[in-house]
């Protein structure tokens, strides 16, 4: 094996593998530690779980799907002309939120008038959340504030209403390919 | 409880209700793969799912883990992308004379293999799919409800029988078929309690409607009956094929032609998003009450270079007047007749499409058939929802009529008809007006003349008219005068001629020589079966017409025994 191609041989392998390939290890002339393949048998054979991404992939294959977003966060939108990506845009932005709103039920955190003075208490039971209220600007040392100018309304989601899944769903294809039969 | 279902030829609807308060019912569906939702409409399409089509269970429905046909918005979705797997229009099928409905021909243009199905089999895969939503929220089935389901004014008899028939398939039981713009009509008599106060004796109210696929008039006169306001559906038209999605499809045509001269091309689904565009975009722009001159239409790239090959392009509210109004709906004189153009005899099998795409012209000829002229109009169906297109109707009408025409204003066109049918089920409790019509055709059977024969010309015929137009629930006649002499155990046919048009001819009228502009249906059939009292041999028979209290028409061969023989439309269609 040349030495450009064990190298990428390993790096791949560990890359998408997490091991070094068997010919990598043949030609080095290195050997295994013993117990590695058995540790995964298990893993691969346990119930799918679901895990708290896979709203999150589902979510993005539901963009996709309706609104084409991935399409288009993962074009190069650099040579085309403003007018052009604008076009596109329309449409995306239209489906996009569309889909959100089916899907989602968004809410601002506090309902204020951004550049008006508010209350931390418009927060309701969020008032005291550092996650959900961010403090700008002069905040006092021990952090206490009643008040100040609103500055973005923040977003929360009230609902989620994903579609079930079907049991054997690869949540990893975000997009089928398609392939058209003449 | 009384149940309304429009089955349309792009969407179905079903409403329900008790007494006043007629709601539409929310139809859970499978809306993309692996999802369920209650929609307000079902497409009216199939989708015959090949095995690599969906990933297991994604097409899963809360009563069906895996269900042999996909209806609804996903088999609509999909169906765009896989045409040779979609049937759509079957209602448009189920009345056309030309091919025998209950063969499985549909879709027509299948790959080899796929199992096809036939109208009738699609309209019951429709009325099913009601069926089991209706019964997943919690309903009693439809068997055990009285259901109205709304037929095309202009279906014969031999539509409505098939329609029926599909309906007992899906399992309802209690099933009274009535005329969509009747529906429509009830639906607008229930908006108004004070009707009395806006039509009166003497009024004719002309009703249009225009759905997807299909365009249908009717004729209902108020009447003084007795001191109280009576209604009588005086007049239907013909069967016409051309309807929105013929609209929205000249739009596309025309922006696609335009692209092309540009050296843009589409491709089908993209030609399926332009035709979708061009849906919305008619409506923004036919909207009077926005003041659009333009619409953009975007077509994204294909594949994942979306925005380098974003197609974009716009429709002009010139341009849509030009194509929709001046196309479908063009000004004409009250003279003038829709065209009918002779077809080549070498066809590919498809539905016999208006030949004529002036909508004004047929309405002439409706108009000009019904005799007195109307007083009120209303309208119904999802094309007249555009402004623009019920100004021009009419002012069509109006440069016609001695009077202009008052308007009747309709509710939501999408599912008035619905929610009439509905109201048409509390009607016929007693909890309502009915519009009186009965038959609304005149129906003939066909005599040939005992004549020597002429070598390669047919005998002249004559027509007997069996059922006269307007024969209602629940009347028969006889025809004492005209007796057949019939084998037992021989098969007999008989030949079954129908008109809109005719509507004077009384029952037992002769008309030597049939006139031309009669419709042949399909034949009616049956073998004299041998009975006590007629064993065998020569049995001279007259015939016999009845409508029964659903308003299906039967005939009847009756012996001077009082034995009776019940025809039968042929299923095989006879060939014109």
């Amino acid at each position: 094996m040349s030495r450009i191609s064990l190298a990428f041989s390993s790096f791949f392998g560990l890359l998408f593998g997490g091991q070094l390939p068997d010919s990598v290890i043949t030609a080095l002339g290195l050997s295994r530690r013993a117990g590695r393949p058995d540790t995964k048998a298990p893993a691969a054979t346990a119930a799918p779980k679901v895990d708290v991404s896979d709203g999150a992939l589902q979510l993005l294959a539901l963009l996709q799907r309706d609104a084409r977003l991935l399409d288009f966060l993962m074009e190069d939108v650099s040579p085309y002309s403003d007018e052009q990506v604008g076009a596109a845009v329309r449409n995306i932005h239209e489906s996009s939120r569309a889909t959100l709103q089916r899907y989602l039920s968004l809410q601002p955190v506090i309902d204020g008038v951004e550049g008006a003075v508010t209350q931390l208490s418009a927060a309701g039971v969020l008032k005291n959340d550092p996650g959900a209220i961010k403090l700008l600007g002069n905040v006092p040392a021990d952090g206490n504030v009643k008040a100040g100018t609103l500055r973005h309304k923040g977003w929360k989601v009230e609902k989620i209403e994903l579609p079930a899944l079907p049991p054997k769903a690869n949540l990893k294809i975000l997009a089928p390919a398609e392939i058209e039969v003449e | 409880m009384v149940i309304g279902i429009d089955l349309g030829t792009t969407n179905s609807a079903l409403a329900f209700g008790e007494e006043d308060a007629v709601q539409p019912f929310p139809v859970e569906q499978v809306v993309q793969p692996g999802e369920v939702r209650a929609e307000e409409l079902l497409p009216s399409f199939v989708y015959l799912p090949g095995p690599k089509d969906f990933a297991e269970g994604a097409t899963a429905l809360p009563w069906d883990e895996n269900p042999k046909y996909i209806v609804g918005t996903l088999a609509r979705r999909r169906g765009a992308e896989t045409l040779g797997r979609l049937v759509s229009s079957a209602k448009s099928w189920l009345s056309y004379a030309g091919i025998d409905r209950n063969e499985a021909f549909l879709p027509v243009h299948a790959p080899d293999g796929v199992p096809k199905i036939s109208p009738v089999e699609a309209s019951r895969a429709y009325l099913e799919h009601l069926n089991e939503a209706w019964q997943q929220a919690g309903n009693a089935p439809l068997a055990e409800h009285s259901v109205v389901l709304t037929v095309p004014a202009s279906f014969d008899v031999v539509a409505r029988q098939l329609t029926e028939r599909a309906a007992h398939e899906a399992g309802l039981k209690n099933v009274v078929l009535l005329e969509e713009p009747q529906a429509a009509f009830y639906s607008w008599l229930a908006k108004h309690p004070d009707w009395r106060e806006i039509v009166g004796p003497g009024n004719r109210i002309l009703i249009i409607d225009i759905g997807g696929g299909t365009t249908d008039f009717t004729l209902i006169d108020v009447k003084d009956q007795s001191g109280t306001l009576g209604l009588e559906r005086v007049a239907v038209g013909d069967h016409i094929l051309l309807g929105g999605d013929n609209m929205d499809l000249a739009l596309a045509r025309h922006l696609e032609a335009g692209l092309a001269a540009k050296n843009t091309k589409l491709d089908a689904q993209q030609l399926q998003a332009l035709w979708q565009q061009c849906r919305a975009a008619k409506e923004a722009l036919l909207d009077p009450s926005a003041n659009w001159t333009e619409q953009s239409v975007t077509i994204l790239g294909r594949g994942s270079s979306l925005v380098g090959g974003t197609i974009k392009t716009k429709l002009t509210r010139a341009e849509v007047e030009e194509i929709l109004v001046e196309g479908f709906f063009p000004s004409c004189s009250f003279t003038e007749e829709p065209q009918r153009v002779r077809r080549s005899a070498l066809q590919e099998l498809a539905l016999p499409y208006a030949s004529d795409a002036r909508i004004t012209a047929h309405l002439a000829h409706f108009v000009k058939s019904g005799g007195a002229a109307p007083t009120h109009v209303l309208f119904n169906g999802g094309v007249l929802r555009a402004g623009l297109v019920r100004e021009r109707i009419l002012a069509t009408l109006n440069s016609w009529l001695p009077q202009p025409l008052t308007v009747l204003d309709g509710e939501d066109l999408m599912l008035a008809v619905a929610r009439g049918a509905a109201y048409y089920g509390f009607a016929r409790q007693g909890k309502g007006i009915r519009i009186r019509g009965g038959v609304p055709r005149t129906y003939y059977v066909g005599i040939e003349d005992a004549m020597p024969a002429v070598p390669g010309m047919p005998p002249p015929m004559k027509a007997l008219t069996i059922v006269p137009f307007g024969m209602e629930e629940g009347a028969a006649h006889q025809f004492p005068g005209r007796k057949f002499g019939l084998y037992v155990g021989e098969p007999v046919e008989f030949r079954i001629f129908s008109s809109t048009e005719r509507r004077g001819d009384e029952a037992g009228a002769l008309l030597d020589p049939m006139p031309r502009d009669l419709h042949e249906l399909p034949a009616m059939e049956m073998t004299l079966a041998p009975t006590p009292k007629s064993p065998g041999g020569l049995v001279p028979v007259t015939l016999e017409s009845h409508v029964t209290a659903t308003g299906v028409l039967e005939l009847y061969c009756v012996a001077a025994s009082g034995d009776r023989w019940k025809l039968e439309f042929s299923v095989r269609e006879r060939k014109s």
